[in-house]
Order: structure tokens, then sequence, then C-alpha cells
């Protein structure tokens, strides 16, 4: 019996997908100018050379270097943990300060009528702006150090943490703030054991929207602010067109993506059955 | 008397009575953050830094400035062709992701992979294949939007319920009307909800893609206005901006509420 839902059925559809993607771009990567794309394994690589030879007849083969060869080169040359240091390091010190200013001020914003009330539709506001539009103020006001380009990624990052914890925090019943009065639990008390475990998968929700803008806020900072990390190296692949290069930037920056969203889903998912609603 | 929770509404209305109107509160709180602003950039920033009073002083310039119209025009015009691109597309492979499940496996990947992908980083890609013009914004645009309408899409055409579907065989519905009449309009509100968050994607994309290759735009006016230090026109740009992103979520949600009222869905998938 092999219907297509056994597990050797799912695999072998995926990575037929997979293969039949790489295909595809490896083919196209052959067709077009180097200058315009570059193909997976190129003619770096001695089987799919052979295979162009064998397709074209051996006559004047032209170089389409490739994307896997060029990372590969690209880590030898140890630019590639520095590249990758730097952007990595640029990302979580915004992304820390984003979390540590929107996850407390949700949560205090939902506590304070007023001040929820009084700040919650600028924040909703802040939170439509395309915050790619403040990059031109801070390069001008604060210059391109690294300090400039962590403001880039807390701006791009702080605004859907803060909207989400403070909605989240805000759909609390209010009768359980009131049994814990009731029973003398201290304000401190109720943000530990109340608050925070309440909010944390809605805070959740926000923190993965937050991440895919960070990163966007990364490359950003990278790309205007000074070429550093991946961003700057995307840059200064694309200006020799190197096109290899530039999509390895793009494949690893694509995968950095993939990797801490799916760890905030599984967290999201872990946390789900707190909400009730099964997420 | 009112019911338990209709207590609980009265006393909260109460209070507000008390506190004052909502709106005058909201008011006050603006003006709190926008004085911080002004007396803040007048004591401790550089002359050129923009602040209120200045930026509506520039206002009127700038309004009745006819290139700036153009360009706000012409970034917008992007967007929404952009979005409608993207719709339509995206509407389709989301249907087929949804019903079909080998379409489901083959596409999941990439198209998690591209939704994941940081849209700025394909910007050099697209300007090196559609060159430093307007078809590369478009691009930007679209690949921004795309994702975020499959996902939605596929998500409700996943969430058909089962009998509307043994309904139409049992009626011996036609497939383009299983396909278009009940499948497609069940994922309606998914794929509105859809292009709300796509929308606040693609205005960031259009930004991005003027910035970085100078194409006439919103963007490449606040760039070029806050590099000749002249910060208050390019504020009236971000302002600009930000009204086409709260108009542009507020109409999507306003369609949601009046014609699909039973759709409730928290967070959702993000951009």
């Amino acid at each position: 019996m092999f219907s297509s839902d056994t597990l050797i059925a799912r695999i072998a559809q995926v990575c037929l997908s997979l293969f039949i993607g790489l295909a595809i771009w490896e083919i196209a990567g052959w067709q077009f100018n180097a200058a315009h794309m570059a193909p997976v394994l190129g003619s770096d690589v001695a089987v799919t050379r052979w295979i162009a030879e064998m397709i074209t007849g051996g006559a004047k083969l032209q170089e389409h270097p490739g994307t896997l060869p060029r990372l590969i080169e690209f880590a030898q040359e140890g630019d590639f943990f520095l590249a990758l240091g730097q952007s990595l390091g640029l990302f979580c010190t915004g992304f820390g300060i984003a979390l540590l200013i929107g996850l407390p001020l949700g949560i205090l914003m939902a506590r304070l009528r007023l001040m929820r009330i009084g700040l919650e539709s600028y924040i909703l506001g802040l939170y439509a702006t395309p915050m790619a539009a403040l990059i031109p103020f801070i390069l001008s006001i604060f210059g391109f150090q690294f300090w400039p380009k962590v403001i880039v990624v807390v701006l791009f990052s702080v605004f859907p943490i803060l909207y989400n914890t403070l909605e989240g925090a805000r759909s609390l019943k209010p009768e359980m703030i009131e049994v814990a009065r009731a029973f003398r639990s201290s304000e401190r008390r109720i943000w530990i054991d109340i608050l925070i475990p309440y909010t944390l998968p809605f805070a959740l929700t926000g923190i993965r929207q937050a991440i895919g803008r960070a990163l966007v806020g990364m490359v950003a900072a990278e790309i205007f602010l000074n070429n550093t990390g991946l961003g700057g190296w995307l840059v200064d692949s694309s200006r020799s067109f190197d096109m290899a290069g530039v999509l390895g930037a793009i494949i690893v920056t694509t995968l950095i993506g993939v990797f801490l969203m799916s760890v905030v889903r599984r967290l999201e998912k872990r946390f789900a059955a707190w909400r009730g609603t099964g997420g | 008397m009112t019911s338990l929770s209709g207590t609980d509404n009265a006393q909260s209305s109460l209070w507000e009575k008390l506190t004052g109107s909502r709106f005058l509160l909201k008011l006050s709180f603006g003006i709190l953050i926008l004085g911080a602003w002004e007396i803040g950039v007048r004591n401790f920033a550089a002359p050129f830094v923009a602040r209120p009073l200045k930026v509506v002083e520039a206002l009127p310039s700038v309004l009745s400035d006819i290139a700036y119209w153009s360009a706000t025009w012409s970034t917008l015009w992007s967007v929404i062709i952009g979005l409608a691109i993207a719709m339509v597309f995206g509407t389709l492979i989301g249907l087929l992701m949804g019903r079909v499940k080998t379409a489901d496996r083959m596409l999941d990947f990439y198209v998690n992979g591209f939704y994941a992908m940081p849209m700025i980083a394909a910007l050099p890609l697209l300007t090196v294949w559609f060159g430093y013009s307007e078809e590369a914004r478009l691009a930007t645009v679209v690949f921004a939007a795309l994702f975020s309408v499959i996902i939605n899409v596929s998500d409700g055409a996943r969430s058909v319920p089962r009998e509307y579907l043994e309904v139409a065989t049992a009626y011996r519905a036609n497939r383009r009307s299983v396909w278009f009449d009940i499948t497609l309009m069940s994922a309606l509100p998914y794929l509105i909800a859809g292009v709300r968050l796509a929308a606040g994607r693609a205005l960031v994309g259009a930004v991005l893609a003027e910035i970085f290759a100078s194409i006439e735009g919103q963007g490449m006016y606040i760039l070029a206005n806050a590099r000749g230090l002249q910060q208050n026109e390019a504020v009236v740009g971000v302002l600009m901006l930000a009204a086409f992103g709260l108009t542009f979520d507020a109409c999507m949600n306003g369609v949601l509420r009046k014609w699909f009222p039973w759709y409730r869905r928290d967070g959702g998938k993000g951009s």
C-alpha cells in the first residue's frame, strides 16, 4: 500500500522538489551571462562541467562560477566567518535591545490604562510606518558606525514586539488580576506569576514578525550605512558582478532567517496551549 | 440590572468620563511627545535636525511642489500594481498549495524560504536583472508581497470546511465552481488579511528599492532631502509614507470587518 501520505513518500516528494529546484537553478545559471546569474555548482565542479561539455560538444565553454564553490572559497579565506560574526553581532545587539524595550514596555502599558490609551495609536502608527524611510536620517544624524546600525535594527524590530506584547497583555481577563489581588498578591508577584506567563505566547508572535524585520534592518544597515558583514559582502559582490557571491550571501541570510523563525515557531507551538485557542 | 460583564463595562465607561475623553488623552500625549522632540532637538542636536515646528513650516512648500507629488504618485502606483500582481499570482499558487497535497509539498519549502528571506537581500540581484529602473522597484514590491499572500491564501484554502466540498460533490458541482465558487470564496478573507500584511512589506520594499537604486519616488525624495540637510522636508515624506501604511491597513481592516465579520485569526503570519 503506497499511499501518498506515508513518511517515505513525503520525504521523497520533498527531495524531488529540492532536486528540481536546484536543477532549474543550475540550468538557469548556465543559460545566462555569468554577470547576471550564477549556477549552484557551475564550471568549478568537475561533474557539472563535464555534463555541460557533453551537451555543448566541448565547444568554447564559458566560465560559470558556482555559488557553492564560491561560498566554500569564502569560508576558507576566513572572511565568511568575519562577515557572519559582524552581522550576527549587529543582529543580536539590536534585537536584544528591541526585546528589552518592547517586552517590559508592552506589559507596563497594558497595566497603566492612561499610558495605553494615550500612546497606543502612536505605536500603531509607528508599527505601520516603513522604517526604511528613517535610514537616511540616521545616516545624517548619527553617522555610520556600529551603534547607528544598531539603531536601525532596533527601529525595524521594536514595534512588532511592543504592539503584540501590549495587545496580548491587554487581553488578560481582569478577573485573574482581581483574584490575585484578593489573595494579597504584590504587584511584583502579579507580574511574575500572571502577566509575564500569560503574555509570552502573544509576545512570541510579535517576536517572530520582528525577526524578519530585524534581518531586513540588519542587511539594510550594512548596505546603506557602511559595508560590513553579510550586507557588505552582498554589495561588494554585486558591484563586481560576482553573481556567485551575491547568491551566496542571499542564501546565507535566508538560512539565518529560516533558522531563527523555525526556532520561534517551535517555541510558539510549545506555548500555544497556554493561550487556550490552540495557537 | 445589568449582567456581570455589563457592570464591568459601565464601570469602565464611568472611569473614562472621569479621566476625560480618549481623544483628549491621545491629544495630550501627542503634544507631550512632540514637545519633548522639539525641546530636545532645539537644545541638544545640530541645527539641521528635524523638529516639529520646522516640519510644519516646511509643509506648505512641500505640498505645493509638483515634483513631490509626482514622486509620491510614482511610489504609490508601483506599490498598487505590484500588490495587484502579487494578489493574482499569490492567489493562484496559494489555492493550488492549499488543495493539492503534492503541490504543497513541492512548493512549501520554497515559499517559506523566500518568505523568510530578507527582501532587501534580493535588491542587488533585482537591480542587475532589471537595471536601476522602475521595473526593479516593481519586481522588489512583487517579491516582497507575493509570499505572504501565498501563505495566507493556502492557509485559507486548507481550512475550507469539509462539508462545503462534500455538498458540492453531492450536487455534482463542476471543477471550476469547486475551485472558484467554494475554495476561493472561503479563502477570500485570508487573502485580504494576506494582502494587508503584504502591503506593509511592499511599501518597505518600494522605499528600499528607491534608496538603493536611486529611483524617483518617495524614498528617493526623503534620501535626497535628508542628505541635503533639509530634514524637515524629508520628514514630510516619512509622514506621507506612514499615512499610506495606516490608510491601507485601515481599509483592509474595514473590508474584513464589514464583509467577513466571522473572520478571526490572531497574529498569524506576520510580516
